[in-house]
């Protein structure tokens, strides 16, 4: 097992004078061990693992984004999400190596900070946090969208004065998802187990009907179009809108201090939920497009998966469509908030946030204080109701992320520290690495440019924030 | 001369369950596995909990453990956050090789201990257990069995005898042992019914099978309505290499 006991320790103080907590002396296949005989059970197994990569996932690729993919691309969308695929493949890798060299919680923060120092690590845990807010804001518009659809298919129409009902709807489902979380102490893991089960099965079926049907099985026409109807450029910057959809291995990184065997299931989760729902999402659009053309999907918005069940399977296929979408968008939101809130222990841990940061609830248990953190900030970005300025600012401080998880690999193996002894080595390196890092910046310049502007802008905070508050706290090899 | 035997006591530290009143006397003669744990909900990381909670729970297992040593035992400490309660006692009770685990519950004295022999397995353990904790100490132990349909009277005999020689081997001596035995009754509900006139119940583990795994284990079952502490003599641990994989201890 991974023995790091000979490591440098974490030093410095914030401007609090709080110091980073002490790391572990020992990670095994099923506790964290610190010293005085203290265990920290390892509790998540390879099927919870991929659930909460697939069900962080899934719920945006396919339930909100088809329609303004296809808007944007046309039937060359699907190329647009295969992009997005081979360039988390190629961040999953890089992470799956540092995940099984140090299983810790905090994910991308704690490899970065480690191997690249404290600086960076400010930049990504800060990054990270504000990064899945921004993402579960996303979902829950997109969740608010399918309740409307919902309402609409039983004949209810909301109005509710100037705001958008999906808006309201979003904002009560972000509160209540919030407060579900500080409150609630029921089996919530089971549960996003089932959801994610569920929801394969239904894509499974709906989709397995689509392909037969595009093949002509069923003889109905289906509707010819151009691959590139919108022409390459648009290829390129509806990659960058929907690589919101591969934000979610990631986020198995960030409870890898609780996943059992780590160094079989961390790389096994987050590759095996990447290839997943990569390929769920290429058949998707590739039967959503077959079904009806680009531009009438386009037509469609946030919910055109709807009516592309509709139109293959009549009334159930809607219903198990809009059942899908709001089980997809609800896991979604809740696994971000809960990632989210983890990555703010992360960091408070460190001393890069205020210890009181991470408290805990005495009466639940629960750290009441990170999922405000979180859920505040989702609120109100929920009220801005732009899809995509939220989807890309999510996935910008993601990329950002991912292509110094890339570097924190190249430096790692380059300067291979003694604790650096990662039980599953990615092939292709120093190659496969580098690519990985350079095509992860090479997306962000397709984005908006409010999107690039606003994660540029908390970047730079993020810095702002670290050169003020913690300048002395070392990180480097704290392992 | 009888070796300690190793005897998981499993409390829930910070949820102000303590270490029940006679507890120490029970274990004076054992290796007491002494596991804090603490069942934290699933929004919550395990080293969250350990940066806000460490130092009081230690402090309380310190506690525990002194009263422990005090009265003879040896102790073994450990403090575990986890999601999951059940695996973590179960990951103890594998890494220290317990023979037997205490449900923790208060008792007056140990005069009393009442023996539940199922079948012939598990029988050398249970000997173990008995005659290392309650050998020497004036205990009475009653060997109590509830025969079954397809068993005869000299089947029990021969059954009990075996664990009466046992305890012999163990060095407990035999006129402190009585016998009992039923037919035409649950086990269950007999063993809770008769432990009522006992201090102690000590019972073994039973084999996982679809009516344990509805109505939960016998041990449990017992403990349920008997209000005394029940030590539940674990199996013999399978012999697979994947079991000790993990072990890892100083």
């Amino acid at each position: 097992m991974a023995d790091s006991s000979e490591t440098g320790e974490g030093t410095g103080q914030n401007i609090e004078g709080e110091r980073p907590e002490p790391e572990p002396e020992t990670v095994t296949e099923e506790t964290t061990t610190h010293d005085e005989g203290v265990e920290l059970e390892r509790t998540i197994g390879l099927v919870g693992g991929l659930a909460i990569g697939i069900g962080t996932m899934i719920g945006a690729g396919i339930f909100v984004f088809p329609g303004l993919a296809a808007y944007q691309a046309g039937p060359a969308a699907a190329l647009s999400f295969a992009i997005g695929g081979v360039i988390a493949l190629l961040v999953a890798l890089p992470a799956s190596e540092l995940a099984t060299a140090m299983p810790r919680s905090g994910g991308g923060y704690y490899f970065i900070s480690r191997s690249l120092g404290t600086a960076g690590g400010a930049i990504v845990g800060l990054g990270l946090w504000l990064g899945l807010v921004f993402a579960a804001a996303f979902y829950l518009v997109g969740l608010g969208h399918y309740v409307v659809a919902v309402l609409d298919e039983i004949g209810v129409a909301l109005t509710l004065g100037p705001i958008p009902p999906h808006v309201v709807l979003g904002l009560i489902a972000g509160a209540a998802l919030t407060a579900l979380s500080v409150g609630g102490t029921e089996r919530t893991a089971a549960l996003q187990n089932g959801i994610v089960v569920i929801l394969l099965v239904i894509l499974t079926g709906v989709l397995t009907f689509g392909v037969l049907d595009a093949l002509g099985v069923f003889g109905r026409q289906s509707v010819p179009d151009t691959f590139f109807s919108k022409g390459y450029f648009p290829v390129l910057s509806t990659a960058a809108l929907v690589f919101t959809s591969y934000l979610g291995f990631a986020q198995v990184a960030t409870v890898a201090g609780e996943i059992k065997q780590p160094s079989r299931n961390l790389p096994l989760a987050m590759i095996g939920s990447v290839i997943i729902v990569t390929v769920f999402y290429a058949v998707t659009i590739l039967v959503a497009t077959s079904t009806f053309g680009a531009d009438r999907l386009g037509q469609f918005g946030e919910t055109a998966m709807v009516n592309v069940g509709r139109d293959l399977l009549g009334l159930p296929g809607a219903v198990l469509i809009l059942v899908a979408g709001l089980l997809a968008t609800f896991s979604s939101a809740n696994a971000s908030i809960l990632s989210a809130s983890r990555s703010i222990y992360a960091l408070s841990r460190d001393a890069l946030l205020p210890r009181k940061a991470s408290e805990i609830n005495l009466k639940y248990g629960t750290p009441h204080v990170a999922l405000a953190m979180a859920g505040g900030p989702i609120l109100v970005l929920v009220a801005t109701d732009s899809v995509e300025i939220l989807a890309e600012v999510a996935s910008f401080l993601h990329l950002v992320m991912y292509a110094l998880i890339c570097v924190a690999l190249l430096v790692l193996r380059r300067r291979d520290p003694d604790w650096y002894e990662p039980d599953f080595r990615m092939p292709g390196a120093p190659a496969l690495p580098a690519i990985g890092a350079v095509a992860s910046i090479a997306l962000i310049p397709f984005m908006n440019g409010a999107s690039i502007v606003i994660g540029i802008v908390i970047m730079a905070l993020s810095y702002g924030w670290y050169r003020y508050y913690a300048p002395d706290i070392r990180l480097k090899g704290d392992i | 001369m009888t070796e300690r035997p190793s005897v998981l006591v499993p409390i829930r530290v910070l949820e102000d369950e303590s270490l029940p009143e006679g507890t120490t006397e029970l274990l004076a003669k054992a290796h007491v596995v002494l596991l804090g744990y603490h069942v934290i909900p699933e929004q919550t990381a395990p080293g969250q909990a350990r940066m806000q909670f460490e130092d009081q729970a230690l402090s309380r297992l310190d506690a525990y453990e002194e009263l422990l040593v005090d009265a003879g035992a040896t102790v073994d400490q450990r403090l575990v956050f986890t999601h999951d309660a059940q695996q973590t006692i179960d990951r103890q009770i594998a890494e220290y090789d317990c023979l037997a685990a205490l449900v923790p519950r208060a008792l007056a004295a140990v005069e009393d201990v009442l023996v539940a022999v199922r079948g012939t397995v598990g029988l050398d353990r249970l000997a173990r257990v008995v005659g290392g904790l309650f050998a020497d100490r004036g205990i009475d132990v009653t060997l109590y069995h509830v025969t079954s349909e397809d068993e005869s009277d000299a089947d029990v005999e021969v059954l009990l005898d075996g664990v009466i020689d046992r305890m012999d081997e163990n060095g407990f001596d035999t006129d402190h042992v009585d016998t009992r035995t039923d037919r035409d009754v649950k086990p269950v509900d007999a063993i809770a019914d008769l432990a009522e006139t006992y201090d102690v119940v000590v019972m073994g583990e039973s084999d996982s099978s679809l009516s344990t795994f509805v109505f939960g284990m016998p041990a449990d079952q017992v403990a349920e309505r008997f209000l005394g502490p029940v030590l539940v003599v674990q199996r013999e641990p399978a012999a697979d290499p994947e079991a000790s994989d993990a072990d890892d201890q100083p």
